[in-house]
């Protein structure tokens, strides 16, 4: 021991070395960068705090669903350099705990860096950003660094409806008013929303181990949450169970559910779920808890003789009278609502999400730093909010169907709306056969050739009876659709909803999804971001069947006469040259087109 | 002046260096993929490696306060696992699950109330586990981490929560103002980390190169500050308990052979004392009551102790201390080991 203080001697003499130096510089400059993104969520009265990111320069903020809720539908968003703005509610996941939150007025928000949340490995550097105990009164966001403790992490809801799935675990302290701030990887880049501890006997203060949502989950519910609906997560119809060898088995399944119509039974081993493989029950949660409902992804299980792989459309989770006493603050049965118990209280409720210090009505609080803001400077919130039952901001499905639906972005008159009361004749043959195909279509009447058998359709009535009884004449149905959408638009065909962005088969890119009531029907349309037109569309008549899917292929630009009232006159326009039709993912009927005709319909002007 | 207190001074330029080492190596890196920066960092790979090595026991407990579940790690070739001696196991069957999911059991092999470490073994040998070397002793100011199943977060497959922290003081646990209410007094890594949360007990402490460098302890609070203690026990006092188990040194050998009955047997009532009724299957031998002026009375053993050991073999029931009593002539002397309170007592019952 009589070492030590030579020891002390000799080492404080050291000059750090330049590779801490470096390291440090670069800490400071991830911190600094990261630190921009963040943000304090307070209520419009400038009271209360939490933590949030924003994620895109036109100004959605991302933040948790109990740091929201109490504020309602405005609440104003602290940037780290000090400026308020007024933000307004875009849509939220109750279950998820996430809400997406929107400021307006500009295009030059200081975005957070995205990273794939997957990658992320336990032992990496992360830390936490936000506001805890809103202490910082000039919003300049808190650091605490840390490690990842684990990924692909499984938090029961826990006597609340908050369910964390496939979150990442860090020990980075999280803290009351962490919640809904980000958790950045050691270079700055985005990877979860920090929302929940494991708090038991501690308190509800840091105890080591906090959860964030993974920020793939927050992208994979992004398109949802901007189309400014009370998002649903998923169920797939059927319940697990493992068995002694660990082996992931279906214990119990829904008649009524995709997954049973594509042939799963009681008794069958779930060996994968969105190509990633199923080795316990909490992965499979994991898995499905990141989706929303309305996806279609891929299912691997094995039958007593067989392996399949399929795709299965993942069905609500809760009711919308369940989602709607969830958000109006009624309780559901048994468990209590979250981010009601105040922060002192003696609980032995475990992973309970971290309760914002100070709640809006508080008043005596001497962390409150209301007072010490500066007053809002953007207020572009006029008429960005429009209350609706079922959505957590309507204002923002009307503008996403006006997104989908608008021509301008991609620009040419090629891809412009054509013009109401056309008489369309499309011809064609069924591929691989010498089978013709023709499908003649005026305001008033319609009707579908197949080889030598012609069918008459009416425009409204007795859909629902040729989709039931899958008839072949169906596919004629979803090419009207496709005319009324692209000529009248959806919200003139019946009662339109903008869903969100979701995957196809045979895409890359998730599509964006409009659900529409025409008549006795409700159809899906899917169109593509990029060139906003018709991928696929779906016609549903009993939800126990599976829907007519009719994808709209090879696109080409085609010369066409007749339009403009000019008989000699061509236009150019873009059209499929195929389609795809099937029942459910079964082997489709596919038709090339040979020759589209269209023409003014004189009679009905 | 204690030169511990001093010494976190002239390390802090070390965990400088180790902890910005690591990072720098994975932030320095030249964007060469997507999946460079899981490859090189050595943080990583290194605790990857510790995984494997890591066990999540279930046992006895889930009751109100008393979690059923804890951590261990693997110590031997041939399956031995170290982890805290505590109500967990006091089940009649201990689960195991290794890293990759694979569910087996274990026995209790003997367990040291002095340091409160048990070692079990589980049926099948394994290729992963930590070398022991007693040697293994960081200094303050050294990052460590910590690998457990703090709050049962992982289950089947999935890896134990690591934790990273640096140990701040290296003490004897009774140097604590007030002491905490444990058995063991020894010395102790303390930790700036929030790791010894439930389950956490049993779990490994390594240190930058992948070594075991002690166990974390169970969970203690002050009941004046209600503050609560990160510690493990450090790597000489691990290694020291499970030597002591293995080599049949220690007082807590369970014992392996048949039991043969005295034909004139001590009994529990003619020593004077009752235990508490045997409900569990594990029923702990708690002291009920005491009859004045019995032997039991003379020979110092008071109502609420709690039996350990009889003649140094390793009592686990009420039910085991019996057949165990059973095994003595009523004419022999017996040393019994009781725990009272935080006090460990070793007391000479002689008829």
């Amino acid at each position: 021991m009589c070492s030590v203080a030579e020891e002390v001697a000799v080492r404080i003499a050291v000059e750090p070395s330049s590779i801490v130096l470096q390291a440090e510089a670069v800490r400071i400059q991830a911190i600094a960068k990261a630190s921009r993104s963040t943000v304090g969520v307070f209520g419009i009265d400038g009271q209360g705090g939490g933590s949030g990111v924003v994620i895109s320069e036109d100004g959605y903020v991302l933040t948790n669903y109990h740091v929201s809720d109490p504020f309602g539908n405005r609440m104003r968003i602290g940037l780290s350099n000090g400026e308020m703005h007024e933000a307004v509610i875009v849509g939220i996941d109750p279950t998820g705990d996430l809400a997406l939150l929107k400021m307006e007025g500009r295009t030059d928000y200081p975005a957070a860096t995205i990273l794939d949340s997957d990658k992320v490995r336990v032992g990496q550097w992360c830390f936490a950003s936000g506001n805890p105990f809103v202490l910082a009164t000039n919003l300049q966001p808190t650091t605490t660094w840390g490690i990842v403790s684990g990924v692909h992490r499984y938090q029961y809801p826990s006597g609340t409806i908050l369910e964390y799935t496939d979150c990442i675990q860090t020990d980075a302290a999280i803290n009351p008013g962490n919640s809904g701030g980000p958790l950045y990887n050691g270079d700055g880049d985005l990877i979860g929303i920090n929302g929940r501890g494991s708090f038991e006997k501690r308190g509800r203060v840091n105890v080591g181990v906090g959860y964030a949502i993974s920020i793939n989950q927050a992208m994979l519910f992004l398109g949802h949450l901007k189309s400014g609906r009370v998002v649903d997560h998923a169920t797939l119809g059927f319940t697990v169970t493992s068995d002694d060898k660990g082996r992931v088995i279906v214990s119990n399944i829904l008649e009524s559910s995709d997954s049973y119509r594509r042939g799963l039974r009681y008794g069958d081993e779930i060996l994968a779920l969105a190509n990633r493989d199923v080795t316990s029950v909490n992965q499979l949660k994991n898995i499905l808890g990141i989706f929303p409902s309305w996806t279609r992804i891929a299912l691997r299980f094995k039958t007593a003789d067989s392996t399949v792989d399929t795709y299965v459309r993942l069905g609500s989770l809760h009711t919308p009278a369940e989602l709607n006493e969830i958000i109006t603050g009624k309780p559901l049965e048994g468990p209590p609502t979250p981010d009601r118990i105040p922060p002192n209280k003696d609980t032995p409720d475990k992973d309970i999400p971290d309760k914002d210090p100070v709640p809006p009505s508080d008043q005596d609080d001497p962390t409150k730093s209301q007072k010490a803001l500066p007053p809002p400077i953007v207020d572009p919130m006029k008429d960005v909010f429009e209350s609706r039952k079922g959505y957590g901001n309507y204002y923002f499905n009307r503008r996403e169907i006006d997104r989908i639906t608008s021509t301008g972005s991609h620009g040419s008159e090629s891809n412009s709306k054509w013009p109401p009361n056309l008489k369309w004749d499309w011809s064609g043959a069924v591929a691989g056969e010498s089978t013709s195909f023709r499908f003649l279509s005026q305001p008033k009447e319609m009707s579908m050739t197949l080889g030598d058998t012609t069918t008459p359709l009416d425009p409204i009535r007795g859909w629902a009876n040729s989709i039931d009884s899958q008839a072949l004449q169906s596919p004629a149905l979803a090419i009207e659709l496709w005319q009324r959408w692209n000529s009248i638009g959806p919200r003139a065909m019946g009662e339109c909803t903008y869903i969100g962005t979701t995957p196809v088969i045979g895409y890359q890119e998730w599509q964006d999804i409009c659900q529409v009531t025409t008549g006795e029907v409700e159809s899906f349309f899917y169109t593509s971001p990029a060139t906003h037109r018709i991928v696929l569309i779906e016609i549903q008549s009993d939800r126990r069947q599976d829907r007519l899917e009719v994808y709209f292929d090879d696109y080409q630009m085609t010369e066409l006469m007749g339009l403009n009232g000019s008989a000699s006159e061509s236009t150019s326009r873009f059209l499929p040259k195929r389609i795809r039709s099937s029942f459910g993912p079964g082997t489709p009927m596919v038709i090339d087109f040979t020759k589209v005709e269209v023409s003014e319909e004189k009679g009905s002007e | 002046m204690n030169p511990y207190i001093m010494n976190p001074y002239t390390k802090i330029v070390r965990v400088i260096v180790q902890s910005c080492f690591v990072w720098l190596t994975t932030m320095s890196l030249p964007c060469a993929g997507e999946n460079s920066e899981l490859i090189v960092n050595p943080l990583v790979s290194q605790l990857m490696q510790s995984q494997p090595k890591m066990v999540k026991i279930y046992g006895a407990g889930g009751m109100k306060g008393l979690e059923s579940y804890q951590s261990g790690f693997l110590i031997s070739k041939e399956g031995h696992i170290a982890t805290s001696w505590s109500t967990v196991l006091d089940s009649t069957k201990i689960r195991i699950i290794l890293s990759d999911g694979h569910k087996t059991t274990a026995e209790m092999v003997g367990m040291d109330p002095q340091t409160e470490i048990a070692v079990l073994k589980m049926e099948e040998p394994t290729e992963s586990y930590f070398t022991l070397d007693a040697a293994s002793l960081p200094n303050i100011g050294d990052r460590v981490f910590g690998l457990s199943n703090l709050f049962g977060i992982a289950t089947g497959d999935e890896s134990v929560s690591v934790q990273r922290g640096v140990v701040m003081a290296v003490t004897p646990l009774s140097a604590k103002r007030g002491r905490m209410k444990t058995l063991y007094q020894g010395r102790v890594l303390v930790l700036d980390v929030m790791s010894n949360n439930p389950g956490a007990t049993g779990g490994a402490i390594v240190d930058l190169d992948g070594r075991l460098v002690g166990m974390l302890g169970k969970e203690l609070r002050d009941d004046q500050t209600n503050i609560w203690l990160n510690y493990a026990l450090p790597m000489d006092v691990v290694s020291g308990s499970i030597r002591r188990i293995f080599d049949g040194k220690t007082e807590s050998v369970g014992r392996t052979d048949k039991l043969v009955p005295s034909k004139r047997p001590h009994r529990v009532s003619s020593l004077g004392f009752s235990l508490l009724p045997d409900v569990l299957a594990k029923t702990p031998p708690f002291v009920d009551q005491i009859s004045p002026k019995s032997i039991a009375q003379r020979s110092g053993l008071q109502v609420n102790d709690l039996i350990l050991l009889i003649n140094d073999q390793r009592v686990d029931s009420r039910r085991s201390f019996e057949e165990l009593l059973a095994t003595i002539d009523r004419a022999d002397n017996f040393s019994l080991l009781v725990q009272r309170g935080q006090d460990l007592l070793r007391l000479e019952i002689r008829p």
